[in-house]
């Protein structure tokens, strides 16, 4: 196992609302309406002191239970911990959404009588198994900006930089140091260190 | 002013599209919306995703199936072998026992199994098929055929559910298993259905009820059900959960008693599967293994005192 690990983790003290990063996927990725790879969510709203924002996609687990549970193993997760998957291989049986967290995985409602299509979900703007940058990659699971060097757009897009993505240890230590100096912290989401998938 | 423009808007249908475009971007949803962070504490609180990472995530659902259909297999093989299956007269009268529309609908019911056990069973064993494309046509199949099974089921359970109460004979039955443990032909305590065949129907039923009920809300996936998550007291996700727990256990039951009833009509007593294509059954096979029937249906004038009454001794 490589000591790299990319996560994502999101400033709930920073986080504004502004669905910056959820219309950056949305349009950068050319998604159908009915898939929201991200989603910004505001909890408490009104009542002073409690409410907050944050951002919510695929975190990207370790040892994601998603992977788990796919019944025809079209998961793969990438040295670098990106969790990804195959659209051909998919059968859309929902499995995976029952077994995320997050209700990161989604499903399009295209074909006749409605059947879920293939999940989609998102990448970490990784792509997916198709050739690196090809056009199929790109129309099948939008943008590779990591095969391209570039952050993945929903963190390049916060207005506040409150979602913050990369490499763990590096991620940790940036929300650290602005802890330390804004000296208050209500918290942040990222993939759990007690994500229940390691324990059970 | 603003009432004007208020009622040009309803004309146009812009509330319409409205709502239409707010639930596409999934703004109402209970799984996708809101519910992706309310649903996390959830997800640790109740065992609902702990018990299908589990059992899914280690191939337990599928195994209990394997494990369940290869029994059935090894014990069918086993009793063709030793014991063998039973033969009666067709050359003797015949009994009517099904009419046309029961053999209709039966035959709606046979069609739809047919296609769902093994189409769920793929499923189940979706990576060694390779996923992609024939998996997910077994899967698209697995819903259509749910549509003609629902189209069978309120028929099939008003035409035959009195007959399939249980009755005080049906434990001697059940001692005896049904008679199948040796060759020997003496009358059998059961009336038209024996408590075998009622077990399979009160599966097939009530155990299709729900099996469809789970799936259904499995297909569906997103939509506001707030009638089912007040009574269950569980998030929209935690009734996605466990309607996949009860549906993987359900299906190995059902896969088991199809298998079961296959093996009865076509293996187990020769040419019984006729029965439900002509709607006639041999009146050996009436007198011996349903033989309260047979008893009830000469008390009732329909049919004469069999030859067979000399052959055989007579339960009282």
């Amino acid at each position: 196992m490589s000591s790299v690990r990319m996560k994502f983790l999101c400033d709930l003290d920073r986080c504004i609302d502004c669905d910056g990063c959820s219309v950056a996927c949305d349009s950068g990725h050319e998604l159908a309406l009915d898939v929201r790879r991200r989603r910004v969510i505001t909890l408490n709203e009104g009542i002073p002191g409690k409410e907050f924002s944050t951002s919510m996609a695929c975190m990207h687990c370790t040892d994601a239970p998603c992977a788990q549970v796919c019944p025809v193993n079209c998961f793969y997760i990438r040295e670098d911990a990106i969790v990804l998957h195959d659209k051909n291989t998919c059968i859309g049986c929902g499995y995976c959404l029952y077994a995320c967290p997050f209700g990161a995985p989604q499903f399009p409602r295209g074909g006749i009588f409605s059947t879920k299509g293939a999940m989609d979900k998102c990448t970490m703007c990784a792509g997916g198994p198709e050739e690196t940058n090809s056009k199929e990659e790109f129309h099948i699971y939008g943008q590779n900006r990591i095969a391209e060097g570039k952050v993945p757009l929903c963190a390049a897009m916060c207005a506040t930089k409150a979602l913050l993505v990369g490499e763990s240890t590096e991620v940790d230590r940036i929300y650290r140091d602005r802890v330390v100096a804004r000296k208050y912290s209500r918290g942040a989401s990222q993939t759990p260190s007690t994500y229940p998938g390691n324990a059970w | 002013m603003r009432k004007i423009l208020f009622f040009i808007t309803l004309a146009t249908g812009l509330f319409a599209d409205n709502k239409e475009f707010i639930d596409q971007i999934q703004g109402d949803s209970s799984v996708w919306g809101e519910g992706r962070f309310i649903n996390i504490p959830t997800y640790y609180d109740n065992g609902f995703a702990k018990f299908f990472v589990d059992w899914q995530g280690n191939g337990y659902f599928a195994m209990l199936a394997a494990v369940a259909i290869l029994a059935v297999i090894v014990a069918f093989a086993g009793h063709y072998a030793i014991v063998g299956p039973k033969h009666f007269s067709h050359s003797h009268g015949k009994i009517y026992a099904f009419n046309v529309i029961e053999r209709l609908v039966h035959l709606i019911a046979a069609v739809a199994w047919v296609v769902l056990v093994p189409t769920g069973v793929i499923m189940m064993f979706g990576e060694e098929f390779g996923g992609g494309f024939f998996v997910r046509l077994c899967k698209n199949l697995h819903g259509l055929a749910t549509i003609l099974f629902a189209i069978s089921l309120i028929p099939m359970f008003a035409f035959w559910f009195v007959r399939m109460l249980p009755a005080t004979y049906d434990l001697k039955w059940m001692f005896m298993v049904g008679g199948y443990l040796s060759k020997n032909k003496k009358p059998i305590p059961a009336g038209k259905f024996n408590a075998g065949q009622k077990a399979w129907f009160w599966v097939a039923t009530v155990g299709g009820f729900f099996m469809i009920v789970t799936g259904a809300l499995m297909y569906f996936l997103d939509y506001p059900a707030p009638v089912i998550n007040e009574t269950l007291g569980l998030s929209q996700i935690d009734v996605l959960r466990l309607s996949a727990i009860v549906h993987n256990i359900l299906g190995a039951a059902c896969a088991v008693f199809l298998l079961v009833h296959i093996y009865m009509a076509v293996f187990a007593i020769k040419g019984s599967i006729h029965a439900i294509i002509t709607g006639y059954k041999e009146e050996e096979e009436v007198y011996i293994l349903h033989h309260y029937w047979y008893q009830e249906l000469l008390k009732k004038g329909e049919i004469k005192p069999s030859v067979f009454e000399q052959k055989y001794t007579n339960l009282k």
